[in-house]
């Protein structure tokens, strides 16, 4: 190791390295951005700092059933912290009760999402915020209503212009909601307590399914990281064979290789987020343990990280446990819904 | 502009002390940080407050991809009609260039412009899921003039070979290495394949590998009076980045074991290069670079580093980068864009200077298009 001996440490790339290994923060304010046990630092935003008041505001229009057409549904309507932040059901009912073929993915997390939506056609939760407000069939209040239909709320405009400087726009209108769902976050679990040294954290049965997790079950394969996510997107033929199949990330990419492919979910709180798959086609984990073990689904694109698994039923159980406990935290991002502007 | 090579060591130097103190400097920093706000707060008065400023549309930071991308060196093509070529060596004392001719389940020498073949009759198999690609041998390397080491790439996990050949005049048959190894599955672990890329020091061949996905190995031929006598998993990648797929693997001119980690094939930009101590596997350095796919590393004869982005996501991307210092991004590194190339996989310097690139070429017809592409010493890299 003489090599490393030789050279003196250099102020520069002290911070480099440092920034690696301890990642950075994003909020001006220290109490927010602040991560519990297991997870990572908040991905850095340019030109979106976190503040309290920002975070309020857009809670507030998270819960606001005013930015829908017929003022019946708000964002929480699909993603309610209650259900697991998603709603479930297989899919939602959206304006008019209209229902689309894939189910609400869960906001927990999402800030470390690399893609937003299941076939990833956002690239950030800005992006992603004002999808479904204009989607026809979800929310069906084009962006413009929106705009002009929260501009008229004085307390809105007072706090718009409180915590932007300017009035209600569809770009602050989506930093302020983005801003609060940074927020939902789910980490000390039983699991990241056992990583970090409590051996008593975790059921023997759950110890049993976290190693067939990281190994037999190759769930780790796709579910990795500190938020059980690779962020990819992968082929697991869940519906695929139907006449005129979800072609999924295909769609966006036109890429061949990703037809059938959809966005790897976390796994963190998913004893909560029940029914399953990106159409929620399997409604319990036991289901979703026997599909991969069965080996899915085989198509012309399934992925190559799925194939039998020659799993016993004990084996199955010790997974699910490993799921149902290891993965749930005891400070589940619990939020009321706020009293809103008039 | 410095290169990456003499930052890298500091950096090193920097992050061993690092490695090892940074929970108790955090620790203390935070307390630090606590306390100064505590006092803060004792102090505090009402606040001024400040009209906000309007914002600028929001982004998510991510490395910058080919940041000072400045394309000029240009390659020619010296082999084409390759399938799929996957691999590329340099024979000692000849110079010779030998290129794994995967889809045609050969390998070849470049003789006076034309491919001649060495090895033939390799098992074969289908890769990918769109396009779908004809592969047989991988990755090479060369332990001496006579010794060549093929990662297979044709056979099911578990059964498949690295195969070790005794180079003779004439053109022979795959089955005839003196000698070969297997990572067999058992009940619990899954079995090794596609032995993408190798990589040789005086004790040991280390190959990247594509089976279990839940640990990424790089495993170890160990290397004895130039004799190679075992096979092993040896480094779970995946388990220390959290990222998939180790390709890429060479040894820094410092004798560092940098592995290029592609990453998610379908997500851009993931792809980190890692720098690990081959001996105690400790991992030394991780850096986040921005790059799609990385499929190769390399060091040219001056030091330089290099890699190559195969850029599945985005085939306009692809091509070959180069590693540099940047002080002012957090990983402390960019990459410039030497030249695009359309899916490139393997490279190898010579002892000249010169550079070796095989590239699997249009998708569409991805099992003819292959070409090796010479980038001269005159490009000075």
């Amino acid at each position: 190791m003489f090599l490393l001996k030789m050279v003196p440490p250099q102020t520069l790339s002290w911070i480099a390295c440092l920034s690696i290994l301890a990642g950075t923060t994003l909020a001006a304010d220290p109490k927010i951005g602040k991560v519990p046990l297991g997870l990572k630092p908040l991905p850095k935003v340019k030109n979106n700092a976190m503040t309290a008041e920002k975070i309020e505001l857009g809670k507030q229009l998270y819960f606001d059933k005013r930015l829908s057409a017929d003022n019946s549904i708000s964002c929480a309507s699909c993603h309610d912290p209650n259900k697991g932040w998603s709603n479930g059901e297989a899919n939602a009912a959206g304006f008019q009760g209209q229902r689309g073929g894939r189910s609400s993915p869960t906001v927990i997390n999402s800030v470390y999402q690399r893609f937003q939506f299941w076939d990833g056609r956002a690239g950030s939760l800005e992006e992603q915020a004002l999808g479904p407000i204009a989607n026809p069939i979800e929310m069906n209040l084009p962006v413009e209503e929106a705009v002009k239909r929260i501009a008229a709320i004085e307390g809105y405009q007072k706090h718009f212009e409180s915590v932007f400087g300017e009035q209600v726009n569809a770009e602050n209108l989506a930093k302020a909601i983005a801003a609060f769902e940074r927020t939902v976050l789910s980490g000390n679990a039983p699991y990241d307590r056992f990583k970090a040294g409590d051996k008593s954290a975790l059921s023997e049965q759950a110890q049993v399914g976290m190693k067939l997790f990281f190994g037999k079950a190759n769930c780790s394969g796709c579910h990795v990281g500190s938020n059980f996510t690779d962020n990819g997107f992968h082929n697991l033929g869940v519906n695929f064979k139907q006449d005129e199949p979800d072609v999924g990330r295909e769609a966006i990419s036109k890429l061949e290789g990703d037809r059938g492919s959809f966005k790897t979910p976390t796994l963190r709180e998913i004893a909560k987020t029940a029914p399953y798959m990106h159409d929620g086609s399997l409604k319990t984990l036991e289901d979703v343990v026997e599909y991969y073990a069965k080996g899915a689904t085989p198509n012309d694109y399934l992925d190559e990280e799925i194939f039998p698994l020659n799993l016993s039923q004990e084996q199955k159980a010790a997974l699910v446990t490993f799921l149902k406990e290891g993965l749930a935290s005891d400070d589940y991002p619990t939020v009321e819904p706020p009293k809103l502007p008039e | 502009m410095r290169t990456m090579r003499f930052p890298f060591l500091h950096c090193l130097a920097s992050l061993a002390i690092a490695c090892t103190t940074i929970p108790a400097i955090a620790q203390q920093e935070g307390k630090k940080e606590e306390a100064q706000q505590e006092k803060k707060e004792e102090k505090k008065e009402e606040p001024k407050k400040e009209e906000p400023k309007p914002e600028e549309p929001a982004e998510v930071e991510k490395p910058e991809l080919g940041a000072d991308a400045e394309e000029g060196t240009k390659g020619m093509v010296v082999l084409e009609g390759l399938s799929n070529p996957c691999g590329v060596a340099i024979q000692p004392e000849t110079n010779t260039v030998f290129v794994a001719d995967s889809g045609n389940h050969k390998i070849v020498k470049l003789v006076d412009g034309k491919a001649q073949d060495v090895i033939t009759d390799f098992p074969k198999d289908v890769y990918g899921k769109g396009p779908k690609v004809n592969i047989g041998p991988l990755g090479m390397v060369f332990l001496d003039k006579d010794t060549l080491v093929v990662g297979g790439g044709g056979q099911p996990d578990g059964e498949e070979l690295l195969r070790v050949y005794k180079i003779e005049d004439k053109a022979i048959k795959a089955d005839k290495m003196a000698a070969s190894f297997s990572l067999a599955a058992t009940d619990e672990i899954k079995g090794e394949g596609n032995f993408y890329a190798l990589a040789a020091s005086s004790t040991g061949v280390y190959v990247t590998c594509n089976g279990d996905d839940t640990k990424g190995w790089v495993s170890r031929a160990t290397v004895k009076d130039g004799k190679v006598e075992g096979y092993e998993r040896y480094l779970a990648t995946k388990e220390a980045t959290e990222v998939d797929a180790p390709v890429g693997i060479a040894f820094s001119p410092e004798g560092y074991l940098v592995v290029g980690q592609m990453g998610e094939i379908n997500v851009p930009g993931d792809s980190l290069l890692t720098f690990y101590d081959a001996e105690t596997k400790e991992m030394l350095l991780n850096l986040e670079t921005g790059l799609h796919d990385i499929a190769a590393v390399g060091y040219s004869p001056r030091g330089q580093m290099y890699v190559l982005d195969y850029a599945w996501a985005d085939a306009s991307q692809g091509g070959l980068y180069q590693i540099l210092e940047d002080n002012s991004s957090d990983s402390g590194m960019k990459t410039k864009k030497i030249m695009s190339l359309d899916k490139p996989t393997a490279m190898v310097f010579n002892g000249d200077g010169d550079l070796y690139i095989t590239v699997i070429g249009e998708a569409a017809d991805a099992n003819s298009k292959g070409q090796l592409i010479k980038v001269t010493k005159e490009a000075g890299l």
